[in-house]
């Protein structure tokens, strides 16, 4: 089922197109990773789905009733109330009953981690915190869909770790889409790939689909010196290119298996550190994609 | 509607914690203290300074009640429309400006409770500081000066609460229409001197303008204003402060995208 479906979304400030016919789906219960350079358009796709934004053409359709929870990339609070104050009237404000508000709220606080910190005035968190805090008011009342801009990225590793984890705990309720410029987290969190650069969408689809499309999956064998690598390439007939120490063998229709491969190395007795099957990072296929526009 | 009582207490807190809540009525208090007081001692002040020449003989006519609480409300009609001005401007472009804001936009929330609740605490803070002004200059007039009828004083100090309102909404609907607290509140000024500047050129015989709010209040001190032309004025006077509560409101839905994210 979808929860909302974006058609031809455009937004123009004077001559420029910030975001241009930008098309896709959410469908219930996934994670989609909106992913791009700086300036690609992410925050202003973000604020026209969370309803700050208008855009200047195309529709946003929400399924019926449904409840959002947004969080900015750089959430500011009002520093003089206390980080349970807030999120009580977070939840308020979403429509969560008053009896019941405090009691969410503590938990979602709880949640995040800040168990220890709910009392205290938000004007005294440390930046970590306040990305917690933000996350909380984000949750607190349950929504069904999740809208985050960059949610890790101003985070320690530590923090990254416990976040992520946080979202994939999250993830059986609610359908998520953020936006991150940290490849190897959106790996871990994502059943769809949206791919931004200067407003569209340059690449979408499943990260298996995105990865056999791009992926370009090779075999690396290293070699003790560049030399032996380089002896290795001129003597066999594949396709071949040679890096440093290691000798890449791209994985296609003509080139050797991996069986071949070993069966090749030894038989020839070839003295190697190792061998490997790498497909391309996330990273690198960004890298590629964004290259190739 | 329900809304509007969160909101309310977010500002009930802001206020109290950022001070509003006690230094606006402390200036008032003092700005209703200093006139009576200044005027009392006022031959006693000038021996002080020994500002008077050698012989000079200057006679000080006492002032009656009712020409030192005009005195008080001149001050507050300075002093206190800018103090009132300053301390409100930024109340909705600063939250803009900060981002604050933000995180309230993305809700579904009602822009009328909004920028009731802000207009509520603003204003029960601004009637509060300036019945606390009055009260303490009529205090000291009484103690030092002759008697005045304190019915007087409460129809003077009622009359003049519907100008202080008019004006502190035209801050808020200022702060919701403009970027930033400065605009806001030079924006509030402007219109206040120019409006009062068409009322003094082309309004003499307009005589239900709400720009003569103070002058029928002060009226109040000495007998009573031309009923017509006071009940007049008030009544657009609070037309003009609904108009503004909509306009405010309306301004602040129009302007959601402008917060910072």
């Amino acid at each position: 089922m979808s929860l909302m479906e974006v058609n031809n979304l455009t937004k123009q400030y004077g001559q420029e197109l910030a975001v241009e016919n930008l098309s896709f789906g959410l469908e219930k219960g996934t994670a989609t990773a909106l992913i791009g350079p700086n300036g690609a358009g992410k925050t202003t796709t973000l604020s026209m789905l969370a309803d700050l934004l208008s855009p200047s053409s195309g529709t946003i359709s929400l399924a019926d009733g449904l409840t959002v929870g947004f969080l900015p990339q750089y959430p500011q609070f009002f520093p003089w109330l206390t980080a349970l104050e807030f999120t009580e009237m977070a939840a308020r404000l979403s429509g969560v009953d008053t009896k019941k508000a405090r009691l969410q709220a503590m938990r979602t606080l709880e949640f995040v981690g800040l168990e220890g910190a709910m009392r205290k005035n938000i004007g005294a968190f440390s930046g970590g915190m306040k990305q917690r805090l933000g996350l909380a008011q984000a949750i607190v009342h349950e929504p069904k869909l999740l809208l985050l801009d960059e949610p890790i990225s101003a985070l320690d590793p530590t923090g990254r770790r416990e976040i992520m984890d946080l979202l994939k705990s999250l993830q059986q309720d609610t359908t998520i889409l953020y936006s991150t410029h940290i490849l190897n987290d959106a790996e871990e969190m994502t059943d769809q790939l949206l791919f931004m650069k200067d407003g569209r969408l340059i690449e979408h689809g499943s990260l298996d689909e995105v990865k056999s499309r791009h992926a370009n999956p090779r075999i690396r064998i290293r070699f003790h010196n560049p030399a032996e690598a380089m002896k290795f390439a001129e003597e066999h007939p594949w396709k071949t290119y040679v890096s440093a120490d290691s000798v890449y063998l791209s994985v296609d229709e003509e080139g050797p298996g991996m069986q071949q491969v070993l069966y090749t190395l030894s038989s020839e007795k070839q003295d190697i550190l190792g061998v490997e099957f790498q497909t391309a990072s996330l990273e690198e296929i960004f890298l590629k994609v964004v290259a190739g526009q | 509607m329900k809304q509007f009582g969160i909101l309310l207490q977010k500002e009930w807190r802001e206020n109290v914690r950022n001070y509003k809540i006690f230094w606006i009525p402390c200036v008032f208090i003092l700005l209703g203290i200093t006139e009576p007081v200044v005027n009392y001692f006022m031959p006693q002040i000038l021996e002080a300074s020994g500002g008077l020449p050698e012989g000079a003989v200057f006679e000080f006519p006492t002032p009656s009640p009712d020409q030192i609480l005009m005195a008080v409300m001149e001050q507050f009609q300075t002093i206190g429309i800018v103090v009132l001005i300053l301390a409100y401007m930024g109340t909705i472009a600063g939250e803009r400006k900060s981002g604050t804001a933000t995180l309230l936009y993305v809700r579904p929330l009602s822009f009328l409770s909004y920028f009731l609740s802000k207009w509520t605490m603003a204003a029960a803070i601004s009637l509060i500081s300036l019945w606390l002004g009055f009260l303490a200059g009529y205090y000291y007039t009484l103690l030092f000066f002759e008697e005045l009828e304190f019915s007087a004083l409460l129809q003077m100090v009622g009359s003049y609460s519907i100008w202080i309102l008019l004006i502190l909404t035209l801050t808020l609907a200022a702060s919701a229409i403009l970027p930033n607290g400065g605009l806001a509140a030079a924006a509030a000024f402007a219109v206040y001197l120019l409006v009062q500047l068409a009322d003094g050129l082309l309004g003499a015989n307009w005589t239900i303008s709400p720009m003569k709010l103070p002058g029928y209040a002060a009226a109040w001190l000495t007998g009573n204003p031309r009923l017509s032309e006071f009940v007049g004025a008030i009544g657009l006077a609070l037309l003009a402060i609904i108009g503004l509560i909509v306009l405010g409101s309306w301004a602040a839905w129009k302007n959601k995208a402008k917060t910072k994210v």
